[in-house]
This record gives C-alpha cells, structure tokens and sequence, in this order.
C-alpha cells in the first residue's frame, strides 16, 4: 500500500515530479557525460603515449636513463631471438640514444638524439605517420635527420637545411657530425616536437663508437592487457636489465590519468550538490504543501516509519524513472561524438597540445564508473529527502489538522 | 455500561508564555459505551481542543484521560499512534480523504495498517459501504463524490478499525441540509444498531437535536451537561430551542 501511495503521490504535481525527474535525469546525464569526456580523454592520451611515444614496455641497461652515458648499451644478440619468441610481442624498435646540441647558423638548441631504424619505428611509434613535409630517412642518405615542427620553426630551418649535432662518445670525445633535414614530423605533443631529433642507428653508434647495439628496445604489444605479464616474463628472461612499463616510462601520464580522475569526482560531487538541493527544494514544498493530509494519516494511525518511509519511497520512484532516462541520454550522446567527435580546437588546441592531448575528444561510455555513479546519485536523492521526511514525522497531528 | 473515556481535570492552554489561551479548563467528562454525544458551544469554546485530546491528538497540559482504562496522557507517541489505529476512529470538518485513492482504498488504508487480512478488508469494506449506502461509489476517487458522500466515506473510514469510539469534528459543517441528514441518519443507525460510541464537537442544530447527551462548554469549561437523555423529552426541546 505504501509503494502504491507513493506511485500516486508522485503524479499528484506532475510537472513537479517530472521537474524532479528531469533534474536527476540532467543531473546524472552531465556526471557521467563528464566521465566519459575525461575517460575517453585519457583513453586518448594513453594510446598516443603507449602507441607514438613509450611503447608498451621498454628495456635498458638499468644505469642508462640516470644520465644517458652511451656506454650502458643493451645486447642485442642476447634478446633479439629471446623476444622473438614471446608471443604477446606485436613489434619490437631498437634505439640508440643520446643528448647533445643542435646547431645552425640562426642558433643552437638542446635536443635528444635517436638513432632508429626506419621500418621498426615506423610501426613501434608510427613516425612516418607524423612526417608532415619531406619523407623519413633514405637507408641511402646516411645524414638524413627528422625534426619536430616546433623545432624546425623555432631553429628558422626548412626541408633540405643543414644542421650540426654535437655530443659525445662512449669516450667522452666530443664529436659533431653534419646532417641535412629530410623529413619534420609534428606529433600532438609539442614538448617532444621541440626536444627529439631522428637519426639512422647506424650512423649514430659509429659517431658513439658502438657496434650493432642500442640503448632502448621499445616493445609493442598485440593487447593492452598483457602488460603486466609480459614484463614479469621479460624480467624473468633478463634480470640484469631493466624493463618497465608505459607508466613508468610515463610517470606524468600515469599521474595526469589519476588527477583527471578526481578532477571528475569533485566535478560529480558539484553536480551532486546542486541536484540534492533542488530535490530538498521540490520535496519539501511536497510535504508542506500536504501538511494537513500527513497530520491526518498521523490522526488515524499511521506511524512515523511508515510516513518516513512514504516521503522516501516518492523521492526513490522519481530517481528510479530519472536514473534510466539520464543513462539513455547519457548513451545517446556518447555514442554520437564517440564517433564525430568534439573539436575544442577553437578555445583550447595549444594548451591541449602541450599536455599531450588532441584536440579532438572521443567521449567513452564509462561503464567502469557506472555503478559508483549511479550509487551516488540515488544516494544523493535518498539522502535529500531525509530532512523533508524528518519534517513530515515531525508534526504533530492536532497542528496539523488545524492547517 | 461500560465506560469508554473517563478524563479528570483536563487543562489546555495555547502560548503559555505569550498571550495565554485556555482553550480547556479543568474538565471533567465520563462516557458510557453507546453514547451519541454532542460538544457543543459557540466558536472559541474549546471544543476541538477537547476532542483532539480525547483522541489522543493533543496532549493536555494537566490532568489524565482514561480509554477503556488506559491513560493515554502517559503514552509515548509511537503507542499513542498504535492506539489511535486501533481504538479511535476520526471523521474530520474537511472530510481529509486522501485524494490519490479512491473510497474503497481510502477505507481499506486503516485496514491495511492494522495488517488484516485481504479477505477480512474486502468483506469489512463491503459491508461499510453498503451501510453508508455507496456501494456504487467504491472505485471512484474523492474529487468525483459531492461533499456528503465524502463524509460517509469518511464515515466508513473511521468504522473500519472496529474502533472504541468515533470522534467527529463538526461532521455536517460543510453539507447541505439533506447531506447532513443522510449522514446523521446513518450515524444514528450505526450507534442504535451497533451500538457505536459517538463524541461530536458541533454547532449544528440537526446534530445537536439528534443528539442523546449534549455537553455545553463555554470559555472552556462545562457549562452544562444533559447527561444520556430522551430526545422526545421537554429538557431535550429547552436544549434544541437554546
């Protein structure tokens, strides 16, 4: 009887109760498209970085990344064929790195060196891909160079310009080779673009006085999910080298992930607010409004859990109908620009760019978080009504009678 | 006879520490088993103050009420509510249907709470609407009956926990002329049949001449009180011209 009550209480006021449903429908639609807008942000930024940038897994001599000494090579006799052999290996680039200088006749920049092959980086960080004028390195043209857009503007250099590399080999030499531009890729990660130069291996260990080794082998994997098993497997297989994740490689990805996390938490908790005092707001004029009828049920002997629970079970009825409208709005968005996409190039494309983010969002339906969404917001409903429930088993039936 | 309400020097006063208003002055009242009784007395008397408490709906500031023996100034509020359902029965001035149910479900609510069961609520509610004489209303909702049928609905409400007693607050004050008697007529059947205990608060002369007892009260307090009498006697007729 109570759950029949409530059904008919709720469409006494029907613009009322719809305006109520509406404001949980809106209220969890905008908490869980914000979700979906920072999931599929970071989604995005995560497959930029696994994908153009770190790899899946990278293995170096572990003394190497403390200051990028030539001599910490890795052997690649040694792992080539083991890695082979690992099936959840999708592409393997092998990398000799180092920093040096940059020179041209306008000025001199810091830079990082790597020394790639062409084919296997092509795929471990589709760098051909991001070429945006000229064409990556000629296996003929041993001086060829890759620079980033920023670079290449900030320099004042064109395609086909010359450019001087200083640094020094695994003898502490000083050496400076001469190259020429053929290629200038530009990523989504301007910070990058101003910092890493592109280079033949080959040419780059004989100026570092190396043989056919390198300092970073960069992995890609057929699935995200085999991440963490693949590493135990390499470590296993090579325990006097160090092999670690995109996130540790990453690190400010991997916090950037977690803050954007709470970024969104504060922002449902916002939304939350406002959504639990325009349900306080529209209950209580419910219950004031039925002041008299609620002292009469008092009068002939409804007792106090059954009005409290009369009050909550409205305010549960109106967020059970606004749960799943907000959710199919939320699903209908979502699926729409997961798939147009939403350009805040107009307002935001460099800030965007510097932190490594496209300019273009793809939202993600955040199923993850669906469920402690949903838990908040009939929480927050729930929790609303309590005081307008309080104030309903708080009157005293004579007072309200004579209303 | 069995005494139903038995209250000793009741008191009520409103903004005790403002403006004082003793609505209720040290009253006295016994009720028998099978009264129709009329509280009567111009505006301000205190006459729903003194039924409100006689139902448990008001607490008075002094002096105790007996029901059936119990003293329901010393009950906690959740035992009051408990022995309102099951010992006292309402019909308010303004009817206070709930408008969302319709008769039926207005008059199977009290069942409901006393958690009979689906059988004994429909046969119980049969039966009332048939001595209310609205056996075809019983699935239409408040908003569609006139203001009599309301308050016989009401009426069988107030029946339907099988209660001690019926208080009615100005039952007739909002029904016209043939609606009022209609419904005093089944009150009347109700307590001469059923023998139900009936305690009305009324100014209406039609109640107060179908009335078996009539307790006056002025500024508060008992003026008179007639005690159980004949309708057809002179006293009653002193009393209706008054």
């Amino acid at each position: 009887m109570n759950l029949k009550f409530a059904w008919r209480n709720v469409w006494r006021n029907k613009s009322r109760s719809i305006i109520i449903m509406a404001s949980v429908a809106i209220g969890l639609f905008a908490g869980l498209f914000v979700e979906g807008l920072y999931v599929g942000m970071m989604r995005s930024r995560v497959r930029i970085v696994i994908d153009t940038e770190v790899a899946h897994l990278q293995i170096h001599h572990p003394d190497f990344k403390q200051d990028y000494d030539p001599n910490f090579t890795v052997d690649l006799d040694r792992i080539k064929d083991s890695l082979n052999k690992v099936q959840s290996i999708r592409k393997v680039a092998f990398r000799s790195i180092t920093q040096g200088m940059l020179a041209t006749t306008t000025g001199s920049a810091g830079v990082q060196i790597f020394g790639i092959g062409v084919e296997e980086e092509g795929v471990v960080s589709s760098l051909n891909d991001k070429i945006k004028e000229g064409e990556t390195l000629d296996p003929d043209k041993k001086n060829g160079i890759l620079i980033g857009r920023k670079l290449a503007d900030k320099m004042k250099v064109k395609l086909g310009s010359k450019l001087v590399l200083t640094f020094t080999d695994r003898e502490n030499n000083v050496i400076s080779g001469a190259f020429r531009i053929s290629g200038i890729y530009q990523t989504i990660n301007t910070p990058l673009d101003e910092r890493f130069v592109y280079i033949h291996r080959e040419r780059l260990n004989e100026y570092l006085g190396l043989g056919d080794t390198c300092h970073e082998v960069a992995i890609l994997l057929n699935r995200d999910e085999e991440l963490d098993a693949t590493k135990t497997e390499l470590l296993a297989q090579f325990p006097e080298y160090s092999v670690k994740t995109w996130r540790e490689n990453s690190p400010e990805t991997d916090l950037m992930v977690g803050t954007i996390n709470q970024y969104s938490t504060i922002i449902i908790i916002i939304i939350m607010i406002a959504l639990a005092f325009g349900i306080i707001n529209t209950m209580l004029m419910s219950v004031l409004e039925r002041t008299r009828e609620i002292g009469m049920l008092s009068a002939l002997g409804m007792n106090r859990i059954k009005v409290f629970s009369l009050i909550l079970g409205e305010t549960f009825i109106l967020t059970l109908i606004g749960v799943p409208l907000g959710v199919l709005m939320t699903w209908i968005s979502i699926n729409h620009y997961s798939v147009v996409g939403i350009d805040i190039s107009s307002f935001s494309e460099e800030a965007m760019s510097s932190f490594g983010f496209t300019s273009i969002i793809y939202p993600e339906f955040p199923w993850e978080n669906l469920t402690s969404v949903l838990v908040i917001v009939v929480g927050t409903a729930l929790i609303s009504s309590i005081f307008p429930s309080l104030k309903a088993i708080k009157l005293q039936p004579a007072d309200a009678l004579r209303q | 006879m069995k005494t139903v309400i038995d209250a000793h020097n009741i008191s009520k006063t409103f903004n005790p520490e403002t403006i004082p208003i003793h609505a209720v002055r040290d009253v006295h009242l016994h009720l028998e088993r099978g009264e129709f009784t009329a509280l009567v007395g111009p505006s301000g008397s205190g006459k729903t103050t003194l039924l409100n408490m006689l139902g448990g709906l008001d607490k008075p500031d002094k002096g105790n009420i007996l029901i059936n023996g119990v003293d329901i100034t010393s009950l906690t509020p959740n035992a009051l509510i408990d022995f309102r359902l099951k010992n006292i029965g309402f019909v308010f001035q303004s009817f206070n249907l709930i408008p969302v149910f319709t008769a039926r479900e207005n008059v199977e609510l009290i069942m409901q709470l006393q958690h009979r069961s689906k059988s004994e609520i429909e046969e119980r509610v049969r039966t009332l609407f048939q001595e209310i004489g609205l056996e075809d209303k019983m699935d239409t909702r408040p908003a569609q009956l006139s203001g009599g049928q309301q308050q016989r609905v009401a009426v069988a409400r107030a029946l339907a926990s099988k209660p001690q007693f019926i208080l009615a607050d100005e039952p007739t004050a909002n029904l016209d002329s043939k609606s009022a008697t209609k419904l005093l007529d089944i009150m009347a059947k109700l307590n001469e049949e059923e023998n139900i205990t009936f305690i009305f608060s009324t100014h209406d002369p039609r109640v107060i001449k179908r009335a078996r007892r009539v307790i006056t009260l002025v500024d508060g307090q008992v003026h008179s009180d007639t005690g159980p009498i004949d309708t057809s006697s002179d006293h009653f007729n002193t009393i209706e011209k008054e």
